[in-house]
């Protein structure tokens, strides 16, 4: 069965038969492999087959959704998906009209080098073993859990507007647990890599197994040799892996559309929140796990300014919110997979460089902390976010120290935005998942920063 | 699938075929209207088979015959490539399973119009309340699932049931300031849903949080509900209940069992058909019967969670506590539905009793929390200061501490419970703690 021409063949058949204002269908057949290594045994060992279709109409001002994995029932689907938006249509005052674009048609090719389907499984199997014994050469280690999960596959999307966008979708990501023991402490580790533009050999050329193994064990001993910090204000230094995630969560998010118009977000647009060294970018970045030349609507993926030299700028948009707001859409719109709308979501969300150097950011503290790396963090929609670090630092008198254990950074960020003292001039970032009902590839990241105040330690 | 277990065997010394079929019909609310309906529904298979000790795991979009067959040789050729478990010993074997609950059909089908009108309903309310108030999100709807697990052992287990929620997030914008998003909701294994107690609880709290307060830094009496404790204990306590955690040595209640680990008021049992249970499950996972699992007992701790194949290791049985993940096929301990009991006076009363203190909504930063010796540093916010009993205002402060010191520090538990739909399910009650140490902003 060609799916292109069954696809085509419904999306007539919806365009003769509905009133529908907009239908969009997305298909989508993935195969994945899960493997999950817990201890010296394969706990997952999984070959997997995602196949459906998502298909959302927009009729009447109203949006009706289905999703189904039995293709055969797709014209039923359609139908379903047209009745919902109908009902919903009936609840609704404020009619949703869409922004409009120049539909694209296109075949969005991958640009990995290596992708996961051609690499055996036996030598994805010898990569996490010996990810696995690197780890278990330190003496500390008591557990670890390594899971890999690739997929390689297509996407189809295709609109009543002309939209004809085919992908070749491919992805790796690698997430590592690990658990380690001193006297009576127990500590933990936590490291993830994603990717869609580097294949296999990210694991070559710049993700060893012995540049991670290394870099886990380094967080784990810094938590099992770490002192438990001073609560309180003091002067902070974040990586890049922590001003990434301020930068997502605590100011992404609110840059999100749909949250934007419930944050205070809302009525600082154009106006100044930060120094005017600080800029904050929605952007393509090398080895972003968010990079896409589209999103699920088929809008190209734009670079944005979220904060421009210390003003508020930009905000990411679908083509409802771009409609409701008189501006143009940004390619926001993604959906986790064919059984979810397409929904806001970040990409690589970055704070840019400028120029001090690390040094000279601390060579003037007499006591603060330096934050590298974190374990979970969540923001509210008033920006006061919460950080748990698993890797981090004293600076005292111009140096580092001692390490500090599990503990988090807080505050709120809007306040933090304007203590921001100094901006790296280099740059990193880290790739994982940010869950907003659904879950997307991301990632975040940005120079190291200086804040004197604004971020509570503790 | 009788056929299918004999096919498998062709390739596998054992096999299991799991079938999950699941539909979901909800709708979405965002800014003060209804904003889209959808209808999902899934599939999938799930092959887990086993060739010379050797595991296999296929996960397909389908439950067709055939696509099952690919499925089972796509296993098998995973089996090959994986090596050897020597620790494997078998899959569970049939097992006796208690009376399943009384299935709702109505839930099975139900239209989305029904929760169209609920949540217009849920957003006039709120918006009558308070306007200052916007219905910021939401959405209610149903889950319906039926699974059936099988295996070559001769397990065959059939469950099918659903479940209905309708939630409200409440934003207060009054002078310039925007309150924190405050959201409350009612889930149940019915239609009847309480859209006024969700929207009059939500919008009391956002009326408390017009007035901001400070926190100090202290050591005072923190009351902490439902929805705060439950993410607080999955990131912290409940994870150090699984046997797998046991022998690898990464549980800090290794050598605890017996031993009084909480205090006497607290009492923590998991039992998927306890009566206020969203997920009314009679067999895990795999398929072995769920029973009520007491883990904690007036402060002491009783035993370990187990699933099959962890407890074939250590020689004692599987408790039941198997909980399979759809998107990688694999089994891991877990609870089903978590059971913290409830004690004796009500939430309002704790509150009156307090002199100064603070009552928590919510944890920010809970998953930042340290499973393995139970460390947390958590955001509480929303929350509230309570001064002559009282609530005053909202407020904001950081909790930091070790939950194993924190179980000690309860002084009284409210005689309500809730039902938290949230990785698995979390019957609630709002605990009092003593004595905790807050950094105040």
């Amino acid at each position: 069965m060609d799916m292109q021409e069954e696809l085509e063949k419904a999306l007539n058949w919806a365009m003769n038969n509905l009133k529908a204002e907009y239908v969009e269908l997305r298909y989508e057949n993935l195969k994945k492999n899960n493997l999950e290594l817990k201890d010296g045994t394969f706990t997952t060992f999984a070959g997997k087959v995602q196949e459906g279709i998502a298909i959302r109409i927009l009729t009447d001002g109203a949006w009706g959704f289905s999703s189904t994995n039995r293709i055969e029932n797709l014209r039923q689907a359609i139908e379903e998906a047209y009745k919902l938006a109908k009902a919903t249509a009936q609840a609704k005052k404020e009619k949703i009209q869409l922004a409009d674009i120049k539909p694209h048609e296109d075949f969005v090719k991958s640009k990995m080098k290596i992708k996961p389907k051609e690499v055996s499984i036996e030598e994805k199997v010898e990569h996490m073993r010996e990810l696995e014994k690197l780890l278990k050469e330190d003496r500390s280690i008591k557990s670890t859990q390594i899971r890999y999960e690739d997929a390689s596959g297509e996407k189809i999307l295709l609109t009543n507007e002309g939209t004809n966008i085919r992908w070749d979708v491919n992805y790796i990501v690698q997430y590592i647990w690990a658990t380690g023991k001193r006297g009576d402490k127990l500590a933990a580790g936590r490291d993830s890599i994603g990717t869609v533009d580097y294949g296999w050999e990210i694991f070559k050329d710049e993700q060893p197994n012995e540049k991670v193994a290394q870099r886990v064990l380094r967080k784990l001993h810094s938590q099992l040799e770490g002192v438990a910090p001073k609560r309180g204000e003091f002067p902070i230094v974040a990586g890049p892996i922590v001003v990434g995630i301020i930068a997502h969560e605590a100011l992404g998010h609110l840059a999100e559309a749909d949250l934007t118009i419930n944050s205070p977000f809302k009525d600082l647009m154009g106006k100044e929140i930060a120094p005017e060294y600080v800029t904050m970018s929605e952007r393509y970045v090398d080895g972003g796990f968010g990079n896409d030349r589209y999103d699920d609507e088929g809008v190209p993926f734009k670079n944005i300014n979220i904060i421009k030299d210390g003003v508020l700028n930009e905000i990411m948009l679908n083509r409802e919110y771009a409609h409701k707001w008189n501006m143009e859409p940004n390619g926001h719109a993604r959906a986790q997979d064919y059984t979810f709308p397409p929904i806001i979501r970040m990409r690589n969300t970055i704070f840019e460089p400028k120029d001090w150097s690390f040094e000279e950011m601390i060579e003037d503290i007499k006591f603060g902390y330096y934050v590298v790396d974190f374990r979970g963090g969540q923001a509210q929609l008033n920006s006061a976010f919460q950080v748990g670090v698993q890797e981090g630092y004293i600076i005292e008198n111009g140096e580092i120290t001692k390490s500090i254990r599990d503990t988090s950074i807080s505050g709120i960020a809007i306040d933090a935005l304007k203590k921001i003292t100094a901006v790296g001039k280099d740059f990193g970032i880290e790739t994982g998942f940010c869950g907003k009902g659904q879950t997307a590839f991301v990632s975040s990241g940005g120079p190291h920063m200086r804040f004197d105040g604004g971020i509570i330690i503790g | 699938m009788e056929e299918l277990l004999r096919y498998g065997e062709r390739f596998f010394d054992e096999l299991e075929i799991a079938v999950y079929r699941n539909r979901e019909i909800g709708v979405n609310i965002e800014l003060n209207e209804l904003s889209m309906s959808a209808v999902r529904e899934r599939t999938i298979t799930i092959i887990r088979g086993i060739k010379n000790r050797s595991l296999g795991l296929a996960i397909i979009d389908s439950e067709d015959g055939k696509r099952i067959k690919e499925g089972i040789e796509r296993a098998y050729r995973m089996a090959k490539l994986n090596s050897q478990d020597k620790r494997w010993k078998s899959l569970p074997s049939p097992g006796e399973y208690r009376k399943p609950r009384k299935i709702n059909e109505e839930l099975k089908d139900v239209s989305p119009d029904y929760f169209v009108e609920l949540a217009k309903r849920g957003i006039k309310l709120a918006l009558e309340k308070d306007k200052n108030i916007v219905v910021a999100g939401g959405g209610g709807g149903v889950e319906w699932s039926e699974e059936r697990i099988t295996n070559s052992q001769g397990v065959d287990v059939i469950q099918e049931g659903g479940g209905a929620y309708i939630y409200f997030e409440l934003i207060g914008m009054k002078e310039g300031k925007v309150t924190p998003g405050i959201f409350d909701f009612d889930a149940k294994l019915s239609l009847d849903l309480n859209v006024e107690m969700a929207v009059e609880n939500a919008a009391r709290k956002v009326k408390w949080a017009y007035t901001v307060e400070k926190s100090k830094t202290e050591e005072t009496k923190v009351i902490v509900e439902p929805w705060a404790l439950s993410m607080l204990f999955q990131y912290t306590i409940f994870p150090a209940f699984s046997g797998e955690r046991l022998i690898k040595g990464t549980t800090p209640l290794a050598s605890k069992v017996g031993e009084s680990v909480a205090s006497e008021l607290l009492t923590i049992y998991d039992d998927p058909l306890h009566e206020m249970s969203l997920n009314p499950r009679i067999a895990d996972g795999e398929g072995v019967p769920t029973r009520k699992n007491v883990l904690i007992e007036k402060g002491k701790f009783k035993g370990f969670l187990w699933d099959n194949y962890w407890a074939k290791i250590k020689g004692t049985e599987s408790t039941g506590s198997g909980i399979r993940n759809p998107s990688t096929g694999g089994i891991s301990i877990g609870m089903h539905n978590a059971v913290i009991e409830k004690g004796k006076k009500s939430l309002e009363d704790m509150i009156g009793e307090i002199e100064h203190g603070y009552l928590v909504d919510g944890f920010q930063g809970a998953h930042s929390s340290n499973p393995d010796n139970g460390n947390f540093a958590v955001v509480a916010n929303p929350a509230f200061i309570i001064e002559d009993g009282e609530i005053k205002g909202s407020t904001v402060f950081m909790m930091s501490g070790n939950v194993y010191d924190l179980l000690n520090q309860v002084y009284e538990i409210s005689k309500e419970q809730k039902a938290i739909p949230f990785m698995g399910t979390v019957i609630s009650p709002s605990i009092a703690f003593e004595n905790v140490r807050i950094a105040g902003k």
